[in-house]
């Protein structure tokens, strides 16, 4: 390793760039600012930050008013100072928590980190089942860096768009993605305290999931149509059936979840857990969840729309680059992080647990365990052809569902819920 | 097949009505270095037409220009899996052209290196059954397990892919003291491990589902087609050429010769899996009734020659029936060398079988008749 | 149920694998042992002795220069070349203690010796078997990695260098259901 290492220069230049970005912007860009603040005139300025009351953004200009100012608000650029009390519920004008609900925690930036290891941990899982190592170098313990390392190599591939492909829905397929999956995390709540939509708007929390579920198979047949490759359509194609297959089973079992609590929130489910957790009266519904959810999510055994020893990578195929990295390593494992929490909250108990620990490592817990569940059926299974599919989704597991409901209502009717 | 001298009846990127034609071709994770013309209806394969020949590379045309000894580096490399079995045909033919014969010692040890490129062989098939079926352990477990084999194989001759370890006149080289214990330690863990093996790979339910009842090869189809070795095997004939013109003293050991009568694709994998219990035990009894004694006979290296003739040898090879003809014209390179490979005896098989099946059937029937395009391409 | 029964079987068999150990020999942290000196070829018996087939080496005091292994070599890889090295040009630790500067070497008249072209060879030891003096073995070393096609021809001085010791090796192990380097 003594030759001159690019990997090294190439750091070496990027933290240069952040450490002039970080000293530059708020010792001469924010004063810039914020004089020239001063001389528009307020009709714009409410409209740009839709009022004249404090905000993060209209805090930050007036706190780096000089060189000192602007150095404590580089220590606290995000404005958490005067916003810790995010947890606690101050509306406006006092604090605006939304923001950092949405952006940090328990929104995207979270999940997003989360997810980066959750591939690393995939991948050392079912390589220690393998008989081999997994992720070794890249970060001196066992490879922690390697989410890092593969996302600095995807951001600098070159984004590939095939000639005759349809470029606006090309383009656009992986940002529809991203922001479907991002928008399911709204729903999800890791406890009564933390939460983005707040319990009192939460009451069609449930419905609101499946209806921007149903974004998903267009989605892919968009991006597969507009890729102009057979293969992308024969993948686009099995896509679409399986997707659309097994949202009804899924729609079904947790259907019969609802009708135990009679409510679409999921702070009313998990209420309504306290007493024992819904896996034990709904064993089939909770079965037919997790074989619907992994089908929704392509994991193996149902991988067949990327199946790359039929179709070389189904309606993937032409994605190269940041695409691809959204497409395949971060959409998928939001989305596998959703529909996990999504069973711990109808099934598991949600956040309730004993209250030696906190109600947010409860949830966090239990939804990792039904991740691990779910990485685990990919060890021993081949995948699924396209016949046995569709009626194992048609046919046997909606008749499981039909009889997870009969089993609901009739608990319901009896009056054990 | 196409007829000789014919170009396809339809270009390769044709859409019309309702069917559409892919080329699963060299450039994709499921062929290998060969093109299948896959004429889909839906999802369902109308026609397939196989296209070798990408990695001709005239093998035969250069044994001309080579001596005996000095065709098996070019011969094994035709077949890397399993090189000590593509020799051994070679080896045989010429040995009988000189009129020699290898002493005892030396023909139970090439049992024993047939034997051990055999289970490396399907082990290697049964890894690359994985991602065809999209079963990601298939492909790890016998690709490690598989390294033990291979160490075995270095110990005895060198390398471990085409040692060059069968020559005419017996074998280069003894096996060293601590072969016996590796061999045997590697055996006993590995029949063991056979057992997960069943467990994990072919009692598995959705295994079952893709492969049973899936490209279905009668006996009588097989016998006309002219098929050989494991896949004829699978379609209920118990036919081996190491039973039925023994050679090499086979017939001092004793093992049977695994059949099913399903002609599926799951009876063929269940032959090979058979067949590595069973190379396991002959392996074992060689080693025990291995006499002491010379193993390799003088010959000149390189200025050997035979008397003018021709002859044919066969013997099973891990991919079936394998055979040369070898003509001979006083000199010390051979006139003519014809090698007839298995996997070119079976490519007729994939146009009869894939017919009628789904897409995602291609994969699994390609490989479970266990198509080597090299080999067949020579 | 058998449906049922084998999953649970599969799941089970798979799960085992967590607690055994994992198979990968993490080269270059951990090397491989390879027992035994190398292939060598026995030329009075006529028979070989077995070994790995590695880099060669030449010995200088028997080589005669007679080219047979350049001709064994010529129809599979064609990489072995005779060179005319004085030997004059060899180092001074070639040059065996007991005999004169003038003098080395007395049985190649010529000063004709092989370089081989590891970038063709295919390590099938023929040239071994080829030589009627013992004077090129294989030895175990296959580092054998280089930057450019001309640094991997190795000259007759450096085929005699005698193979580097290798420090920590491993064996692969095959216990009750574990199999592992160690």
């Amino acid at each position: 390793m003594s030759e001159p290492n690019d990997f090294e220069n190439f750091l070496r230049r990027v933290a240069t760039l952040v450490f002039w970005l970080l000293l530059l912007v708020p010792v001469i860009i924010f004063p810039i600012a914020f004089f020239g603040s001063l001389f528009i005139p307020k009709q714009i300025l409410e409209f740009l930050f839709h009022s004249s009351e404090p905000n993060i953004l209209f805090v930050l200009i007036n706190k780096a008013q000089n060189p000192f100012l602007a150095i404590t608000e580089v220590n606290d650029f995000l404005g958490l100072g005067p916003c810790v009390p995010a947890f606690s519920y101050i509306p406006p004008p006092n604090c605006s928590p939304t923001f950092f609900r949405i952006v940090v925690f328990p929104g995207f930036t979270f999940v997003a980190l989360i997810t980066l290891w959750l591939g690393w941990y995939e991948r050392k899982l079912v390589a220690k089942i393998h008989m081999r190592y997994g992720p070794l170098y890249a970060g001196r313990i066992s490879g922690v860096l390697q989410p890092i390392a593969d996302l600095l190599k995807l951001l600098f591939k070159e984004i590939i768009v095939p000639a005759k492909a349809d470029k606006p829905f090309f383009v656009a397929v992986p940002l529809l993605t991203m922001g479907i999956s991002a928008a399911l995390l709204a729903v999800i709540p890791l406890s009564e305290r933390v939460f983005i939509i707040p319990p009192e708007s939460a009451s069609l929390g449930l419905l609101v999931l499946f209806a921007i579920l149903g974004f998903y198979p267009i989605i892919i047949l968009m991006g597969a149509w507009a890729s102009s490759n057979k293969f992308s359509f024969i993948g686009g194609l099995r896509a679409l059936h399986q997707l659309v297959s097994y949202e009804i089973p899924w729609f079904l079992s947790v259907l019969g979840v609802v009708v135990l609590t009679s409510s679409l929130d999921p702070f009313q489910v998990v209420r309504a857990q306290s007493n024992i957790w819904f896996i034990v009266p709904q064993f089939i519904g909770a079965f037919v969840f997790l074989t619907a959810a992994m089908a929704e999510l392509e994991r193996i055994p149902f991988d067949l729309p990327e199946a790359d020893t039929e179709i070389v990578f189904g309606w993937l195929t032409e994605y190269t680059g940041m695409n691809w990295g959204i497409l395949f390593g971060l959409a998928p494992f939001i989305k596998l992080y959703v529909f996990s929490g999504l069973f711990t909250l109808l099934f598991l108990g949600g956040w309730l647990g004993f209250a030696s620990l906190p109600p947010e490592i409860w949830f966090l817990l239990k939804t990792f365990i039904v991740i691990n569940v779910i990485m685990l059926v990919r060890v021993f299974n081949p995948r699924i052809r396209v016949d046995l599919l569709i009626r194992f989704g048609w046919v046997y597991l909606i008749l499981l569902a039909v009889a997870n409901l009969f089993l609901a209502v009739a608990l319901k009717a009896l009056g054990v819920f | 097949m196409l007829p000789v001298g014919q170009s396809l009846p339809f270009p390769i990127e044709v859409i019309s009505g309702d069917r559409l034609s892919i080329s699963i071709g060299p450039q994709h994770p499921g062929s290998g270095h060969f093109r299948i013309i896959v004429v889909l209806e839906g999802d369902i394969v109308a026609e397939a037409i196989p296209d070798a020949g990408y990695v001709h590379r005239g093998a035969e045309k250069l044994c001309e220009f080579r001596h005996f000894v000095q065709n098996i580096p070019l011969l094994e490399r035709t077949t890397l899996p399993d090189a000590n079995g593509i020799i051994f045909p070679y080896v045989l033919a010429v040995e009988e052209l000189m009129g020699i014969q290898a002493p005892q010692r030396a023909q139970y040890l090439r049992i024993i290196a047939a034997e051990l490129n055999r289970i490396v062989s399907h082990l290697y098939w049964l890894g690359i059954y994985g991602p065809f079926l999209g079963h990601t352990t298939m492909f790890m477990w016998p690709m490690g397990d598989r390294e033990l084999f291979m160490d075995l194989i270095q110990t005895i001759g060198g390398t471990r892919v085409t040692p060059s370890y069968i020559i005419p006149g017996g074998v280069r080289n003894d096996v060293p003291d601590y072969f016996k214990d590796q061999a045997l330690k590697a055996i006993k863990y590995f029949e063991r491990r056979l057992k997960e093996y069943d467990k994990l790979f072919f009692s598995n339910p959705l295994v079952l589902k893709r492969t049973q009842g899936v490209g279905v090869l009668n006996r009588s189809d097989a016998v006309a087609l002219g098929i050989t070795g494991p896949n004829l095997r699978g379609s209920g004939l118990k036919s081996d050429t190491r039973k039925d013109e023994t050679y090499s003293m086979y017939d001092t050991v004793d093992f049977d010769v695994p059949s099913y009568p399903d002609g599926d694709c799951w009876a063929r994998n269940m032959v090979r899996f058979y067949e590595l219990y069973w190379s396991m035990q002959i392996i074992k009894q060689a080693i025990e009734k291995m006499p002491s004694g010379p193993f390799r006979s003088r010959l000149p290296l390189l200025t050997a020659r035979a008397p003018p003739g021709e002859v044919v040898a066969r013997t099973e090879a891990a991919r079936g029936c394998m055979s040369y003809y070898v003509v001979s014209d006083g000199s010390s390179k051979p006139y003519r060398v014809r090698v007839s490979v298995p996997s070119f005896r079976n490519i007729i098989g994939i146009p009869h079988l894939l017919k009628g099946g789904h897409l995602a059937d291609v994969p699994a029937i390609y490989w479970s008749l266990d198509y080597w395009p090299v080999e067949a391409d020579k | 149920m058998g449906l049922v029964k084998g999953f649970f079987e599969a799941f089970a068999t798979s799960l085992r694998q967590l607690f055994r150990r994992r198979m990968t020999l993490r080269y270059p942290e951990q090397k491989l042992e390879i027992e035994g000196e190398g292939f060598q070829y026995d030329a009075k018996k006529g028979i070989g002795i077995p070994g790995y087939k590695g880099r060669h080496i030449l010995f200088l005091d028997k080589c005669t220069g007679c080219q047979l292994c350049s001709i064994a070599c010529e129809n599979i890889a064609d990489c072995i070349e005779m060179v005319t090295v004085e030997k004059k040009e060899f180092p001074a630790w070639v040059v065996p203690k007991q005999l004169a500067a003038a003098a080395t070497f007395p049985q190649n008249r010529k000063s004709l010796w092989p370089q081989i072209d590891y970038g063709s060879c295919v390590f099938c030891a023929f040239c071994v078997d080829a030589c009627p003096f013992d004077a090129l073995y294989m030895t175990n070393e296959y580092e054998l990695t280089s930057y450019t096609k001309e640094g991997l021809i190795f000259t007759p001085t450096q085929l005699a260098v005698p193979p580097k010791k290798v420090g920590e090796t491993v064996k692969l192990q095959a216990e009750e259901m574990e199999l592992y380097h160690g």
